[in-house]
């Protein structure tokens, strides 16, 4: 197929065409807005055979997916903040069902304030729901992640629901070229969906139903079970994605320079990309500091952080939102995985980039900075911390 | 025996968990005779979300899947769509909610499922408040009912509002075909369902439930209250089929809503001025249906936009 | 701490029974807790609720596993509920019945009571005759057999809480503790049948329900049952039409048959039959 020059966006819509969804359910909001216009125009010209479902709401949105789903359709849709927070009830119908689908979401602030900007607020909300999470960092992973989601989630031994997250305009309206595979590579991966649906006309049963105390632990146990086994699930897929595609995605946590380093920051999303350029520029100023892109965050991998902490003294862990009342999500994730770990690595919790902020190299090397020479492990808004530097307010 | 007048396949199990006299329980099952087992059907937290039994049996001899309480409509469509795409066009589609779940929190889904002109039959299973959790009041509530949330006592007489229309809501989406269904008429209901069976587009019935524990009369009422709630003009039965209105049982003179209302308990504190409230309303509503019915007796423009592909009528089911 | 567990079925009042319980106990100065079990809320479907009584505050919050008493506020409910399941030995068994107690056994040991709450909660109009609210009749009884709180207390409680028709309730418990009858049973040489474990159920993934709900039997929900009078019948089927359980077959000759094992008594079939040919007759 070749280069296409896309946007995060572009590239979601050109992946859920690629995976020949069969039904889309649509609601508009920024900025995932292009994503479901760029499927109306697939849709209408006929290049994507698809029912095309114009809902009322992100909620219905949500339901329309989870309805066709369970009746064995592959199906699609997008949200982003504020629509995701209204999804947040039938998220947990979805992973509860049982019902394998992939949702775009591009990360944005939640409100109030009204604030369109990046922020991962809406999903990092969403962490209980019994979702997996990815949080890539261009265009091009945006891509190679919702279809290798989508041959994740319909494996038989997953059927778990998955999002997708790109962060807003760093991704969601950014252009650059993307490598879009052969439809004919993309059939031989994803092949269609396997049609034993639970609902099958003249078939009895009744998907979702209702347990007392007897058997609803079973249903959750088996859902825990289930996100166990995405991991090496997802090693297979992406082994398998890379043999045909040519592009290793790298497993749940991409480490860069890690060898040897004193420091290294573990980072979500586009922040990652910066942060690598800042850890060359440290490194040629004999700096040994290294970074770690957190790519998937549900479920989090616990061995691949202890591997990664195993010679490092310090870590830093960047989050682009907050949990009120504790630290940034990741960060003490990344607590929890290394309890009990022989001399555990500090670690540290910055916050940067929220609503929006811009996270640019000088950001960077001040939170390089504070993980090489503080004893603080944080939490630490960065985004506050100008070092008379400048703050742009837009 | 007599020839019987409603098809003998059952295709509701015994066994479910319906409270003895349950005029649900009896509206799915006139409704699924008339579907046949191509169906699949969509239940929100509602009376029948329990009924069906638990895990691991179910008392529908379809497909069900179960929704959030307030996403019936969406989730049809969802179906509909699916079905479509893989090709089970022949597959019957429906929502089967209750008033809470319609008329209230449920609304903004049916709205959409209706506008958006989604092929398949929404259900409203009326049973005039929430039952499933102990009779609370809901917009389909009549005015002057008690319940556990409009109580009688003191100076508070019952639920202050009128029943919420939802078939004037409904009307104004243009469906392709509306109707109201009691199950004290078994072969209205079932020929109701037959012949919404056979179309396609946006379908809504609006089905009387009655309940026994939370009307407050005895389990073995419940066909008397439904023929009594029709011949009052409480209840009237029609239809309407692309804008035109057809009353399906028709009365000479209305019987007295007192005997509609002196059965249940939720009414038993009835001055005769609220009675008369009542029965003024009933005869209005019977005067404007015979009105509307002569309004639109001629054809009305057929408002229905076939989709693309234009599908020929559902074949009728096999039972 | 004495413990008692509450077997009864939605609508005879057996959640309302532990609650007046509790507000007895604390009129008597005691220290109660009650709690339900809520399963099915639905008329006729059983239901379970717990009280435990102490001098002291009670530190436990859990279901009660080996109740000191057992109260069975409908018969039928013995037919298909394990309702002595791990009831201790030398326990009580309180069931609403007309029968003596030595009409029911109790191979564990212990001592067996009966009241016929039934009549006295129709004889004193609480409740309606198909559902008649059995509870206070039967909290009476359970007062004067357990002796656990008083019967002031039980009525004082009834008249501050019983929301309609208090004078009948507290009426309805005194003709309780009046004729309730207890009998002490020795334990029965015979070991008791090694109660029934649930075989585990093989779990799909997912909750995928696919067994049909006719493998599971309404019968016990029934207090009334339709009886066919053959001579009358026409055959016309109104019976089976109007049936929501779905609880009528038809014989060879198109005579409709009860499918008792999931008939609820509702008594549509009786009012609904144009010859008049069905009768609703009381469970024994």
């Amino acid at each position: 197929m070749g280069f296409k020059v896309l946007s995060g966006n572009g590239a979601q819509a050109e992946a859920a065409r690629l995976a020949r969804v069969q039904v889309i359910a649509a609601y508009p909001i920024t900025p995932q807005t292009t994503i479901v216009e760029a499927l109306a125009d697939m849709v209408a010209s006929g290049e994507l055979k698809a029912q095309y479902v114009k809902v009322e709401s992100e909620h219905s949105a949500l339901q329309v997916c989870l309805s066709a789903a369970a009746l064995g359709a592959r199906t699609y849709s997008a949200t982003s903040s504020q629509g995701l927070l209204l999804m947040h009830e039938l998220l947990h119908w979805a992973s509860g069902q049982r019902t394998p689908m992939v949702l775009g979401v591009v990360n944005r602030a939640v409100a109030p304030p009204w604030n369109i900007g990046a922020d991962h607020a809406d999903t990092m909300s969403q962490r209980d729901t019994g979702w997996i999470q990815f949080y890539p960092e261009s265009n091009q992973e945006v891509l190679d992640t919702v279809l290798t989601a989508y041959r994740l989630v319909e494996d038989p031994e997953i059927r778990l629901p998955a999002m997708v997250t790109e962060d807003a305009f760093y991704l969601s309206h950014t252009f650059e070229p993307v490598d879009v595979p052969d439809p004919k590579v993309v059939d031989t991966f994803l092949p269609p969906k396997d049609a034993r649906a639970i609902l099958r006309p003249g078939v009895v049963s009744r998907l979702g139903s209702f347990t007392g105390p007897d058997h609803y632990v079973d249903f959750r146990h088996q859902v825990a079970e289930a996100m166990d086994r995405v991991l090496p699930k997802l090693q297979e897929v992406e082994s398998e994605y890379a043999r045909r595609s040519g592009r290793d995605l790298g497993g749940p946590l991409v480490g860069y320079r890690t060898e040897d380093a004193d420091a290294v920051l573990l980072t979500l999303g586009t922040i990652s990309t910066t942060a690598r350029g800042v850890v060359d520029e440290l490194r040629s100023s004999g700096q040994k500091v290294g970074m770690a892109k957190l790519r998937v965050f549900r479920p989090f991998p616990v061995e691949a952080v202890r591997a990664l902490a195993r010679d490092v003294s310090r870590l830093g862990v960047l989050d682009r939102s907050f949990t009120f009342g504790s630290s940034g999500p990741a960060a003490s994730e990344v607590r929890s995985a290394l309890y009990g770990v022989p001399s555990p690595p500090s670690v540290t919790s910055f916050l940067a980039g929220i609503g929006g902020r811009d996270v640019g190299p000088k950001d960077l090397h001040r939170v390089f900075q504070a993980l090489l020479s503080s004893r603080s492990t944080g939490p630490r808004w960065m985004d506050l911390e100008t070092d008379g530097g400048v703050v742009v307010h837009g | 025996m007599a020839k019987l007048t409603i098809p003998r396949e059952e295709l509701m199990y015994s066994g479910h968990a319906a409270c003895p006299g349950c005029g649900p329980a009896l509206a799915m099952r006139f409704l699924l005779k008339g579907l046949g087992p191509r169906t699949v059907v969509s239940v929100p937290a509602s009376c029948w979300s329990v009924i069906a039994t638990p895990y691991p049996t179910t008392a529908l001899g379809v497909g069900m899947l179960d929704n959030a309480i307030e996403a019936t409509g969406a989730s049809i469509s969802g179906l509909r769509a699916a079905a479509d795409a893989l090709g089970l066009e022949d597959l019957n589609v429906v929502g089967f909610a209750g008033d809470g779940g319609t008329a209230d929190i449920g609304l903004q889904s049916l709205s959409g499922m209706l506008e958006r002109r989604t092929d398949a039959l929404y259900v409203m299973y009326d049973n005039e408040a929430y039952m499933n959790t102990g009779v609370q009041r809901s917009s389909a509530t009549p005015q002057g009912a008690w319940t556990t949330t409009t109580p009688v006592a003191g100076e508070a007489r019952g639920k202050l509002e009128p029943k919420k229309d939802i078939m004037a809501i409904v009307l104004a989406h243009h469906p392709v075909y509306a109707a109201t269904l009691n199950p004290s008429f078994p072969e209205d209901f079932v020929r109701k369902v037959e012949r919404a069976r056979g179309m396609r587009g946006p379908r809504f019935f609006h089905v009387y439930a009655a309940c026994p524990p939370g009307w407050r009369y005895d389990s073995d009422q419940t066909i008397e209250l439904g023929k009594l709630a029709t011949y009052t003009g409480i209840f009237p039965l029609y239809e309407v089929e692309n804008g035109q209105l057809r009353i399906t049982r028709r009365m000479g003179q209305l019987k007295p809503v007192e005997d509609y209302l002196a059965a249940q308990g939720r009414f038993r504190h009835f001055s005769p001025e609220e009675v008369r409230q009542v029965k003024e309303q009933a005869e209005a509503r019977w005067a404007d249906l015979l009105a509307r019915e002569k309004a639109t007796s001629t054809p009305a423009p057929v408002r229905e936009v076939p989709p693309a592909g234009a599908p020929a009528p559902r074949p009728s089911a096999t039972t | 701490m004495l413990e008692i567990r509450f077997h009864g079925r939605g609508g005879q009042g057996a959640v309302v029974a532990s609650e007046l319980l509790a507000q007895a106990v604390f009129f008597d100065g005691k220290v109660a807790q009650s709690f339900p079990f809520f399963g099915v809320e639905r008329r006729g479907a059983p239901v379970t609720a717990f009280t435990r009584i102490d001098d002291h505050p009670i530190e436990l919050r859990s279901f009660i596993e080996h109740p000191d008493v057992v109260v069975v506020l409908d018969p039928g409910l013995l037919r298909d509920t394990p309702v002595t399941g791990g009831l201790k030995p030398g326990g009580l068994l309180l069931v609403n019945s007309p029968q003596a107690p030595g009409a029911f056994s109790l191979p564990q040991g212990g001592t067996l009571a009966t009241v016929d709450a039934t009549r006295i909660a129709v004889g004193r109009k609480v409740g309606t005759a198909t559902m008649p609210v059995v509870n206070t009749a039967m909290l009476g009884a359970l007062a004067r057999v357990t002796g656990a709180f008083t019967e002031a207390s039980l009525e004082r409680a009834i008249v501050a809480f019983v929301p309609s028709h208090p004078e009948e309730n507290r009426a309805a418990a005194r003709d309780g503790a009046e004729s309730v009858r207890m009998e002490p049973v020795a334990p029965s040489s015979r070991p008791s049948p090694p109660s029934e474990e649930a075989a585990p159920l093989p779990f799909p993934e997912g909750p995928v329900a696919s067994l049909p709900s006719n493998i599971l039997h309404t019968s016990s929900w029934r207090t009334l049952r339709p009886v066919i009078d053959r001579d009358r019948c026409t055959r016309c089927n109104f019976c089976w039409e109007f049936c929501p359980d779905d609880a009528f077959d038809f014989d060879a000759e198109g005579f409709p048959v009860v499918k008792l094992l999931y008939c609820k008594g509702c008594g549509i079939c009786a009012t609904e039959c144009p010859p008049d040919a069905i009768q609703m007759v009381t469970e024994a």
